[in-house]
């Protein structure tokens, strides 16, 4: 596959590719652009090759996971030293709401976000790659790097924890819930 | 029944969550745009590290190829210095004459001269070994004799003139009037 092919078919994922980055960087939007973009260097620079191996989703998801965790690491090490200064940039900066966060104030989905973060990363990983993505537990374990058995233990754990945090808060989804599985309480 | 209306849910809260995302995500454009200026800025200083790098690797391969031929050089220096210090401390440095008297032989052909030649040295270099061991074996007598010369400085503190009466006994033998003349004190 040449570089115009690809850049046509890397279009076409953009916008799953940026929902997948959003949620390897903890939904810091910022962050995620940034290593969208990496990611984009690193095929230009033919760091990250797509040798057909297997699937282009699943390779190129596996590399914005990488990269995630670089940059994560790497924003460790300088937020060691930059602490201070960003504290004090932060303070200074204007606050906007924009329609995104509007909706995300939204309270079944700030639920649904505070329900998705509290649950380790593995699992939220197996969760956003079939439900978000589309993809199936082959290719999820694939993306992380996993056994298929692995993946689906992931996956069957986070739906269980999912709907248990999701049963503790008072959300009418929450409560719908609870009513079927225990009819008396509610 | 229950499990997939329970992902049923999930789904469309994932849904709803992709469609809030894929409004705000950026343009495919503006991010290859960005990364593609960033890969030809970050091509520059690779470019300048390796043209660096190699100069670094030239001038560290220069230096030790000098350092090498230095040590080397440095090192037949200090052999010659060793064998000319050595040369002139030898006696048998010191040339000897072999004066012979070649007046009434006959004119001699070019090997018989060779042959006398190799003869003369092997002659001189006789004579300068001879003359070495004599000038060792001098040495050695030298040193040997002025070694059993040596007398001690506090020889003579040590000596008393009582010295005779201390050291001689009587002997069983003697005669009794000697042993009287020995004790002159006692009453006869």
């Amino acid at each position: 596959m040449d570089n115009a092919e690809l850049k046509v078919e890397l279009e076409k994922l953009h916008s799953a590719s940026f929902g997948w980055a959003l949620s390897c960087c903890g939904r810091d939007r910022g962050e995620a652009e940034e290593v969208l973009q990496t990611v984009y260097l690193k095929i230009l620079e033919g760091k990250a090759r797509f040798r057909g191996e297997a699937n282009l989703k699943t390779w190129l998801f596996a590399v914005i996971r990488n990269t995630a965790i670089s940059e994560h690491r790497r924003s460790l090490l300088r937020g060691l030293r930059l602490t201070a200064d960003r504290e004090a940039a932060i303070e200074q900066i204007p606050v906007y709401e924009t329609p995104t966060e509007g909706f995300e104030r939204s309270e079944t989905q700030a639920q649904f976000q505070n329900a998705l973060k509290s649950l380790p990363a593995r699992q939220r990983e197996a969760l956003h790659l079939v439900f978000y993505e589309d993809l199936s537990l082959r290719e999820a374990a694939e993306v992380m790097r996993v056994s298929i058995g692995s993946a689906r233990q992931h996956y069957e754990r986070g739906k269980k924890r999912l709907r248990e945090t999701l049963g503790q808060t008072d959300i009418a989804y929450g409560i719908s819930w609870r009513a079927k599985e225990n009819p008396g309480a509610v | 029944m229950e499990l997939v209306g329970e992902q049923k849910r999930i789904q469309a809260l994932f849904s709803e969550l992709r469609l809030a995302d894929e409004q705000t995500a950026p343009r495919f454009a503006a991010v290859w745009n960005r990364a593609q200026a960033a890969s030809s800025q970050t091509w520059r200083p690779a470019r300048a590290l390796n043209l660096s790098f190699v100069a670094a690797t030239a001038l560290l391969i220069c230096a030790l190829v000098s350092l090498a031929l230095w040590s080397k050089y440095s090192q037949q220096n200090a052999r010659q210095a060793i064998v000319v210090v050595t040369g002139n401390a030898t006696p048998a440095t010191v040339p000897v004459e072999v004066v012979k008297d070649t007046a009434g032989d006959p004119p001699l052909s070019e090997g018989s001269r060779d042959r006398a030649a190799s003869r003369s040295r092997a002659k001189r270099l006789a004579a300068r070994r001879r003359e070495l061991m004599l000038a060792i074996n001098l040495k050695a007598a030298r040193e040997a004799k002025a070694i059993s010369n040596w007398q001690s400085p506090t020889t003579a503190l040590l000596k008393s003139q009582n010295d005779e009466l201390l050291k001689s006994l009587p002997q069983l033998n003697e005669s009794a009037d000697d042993l009287k003349s020995f004790l002159t004190n006692t009453p006869k």
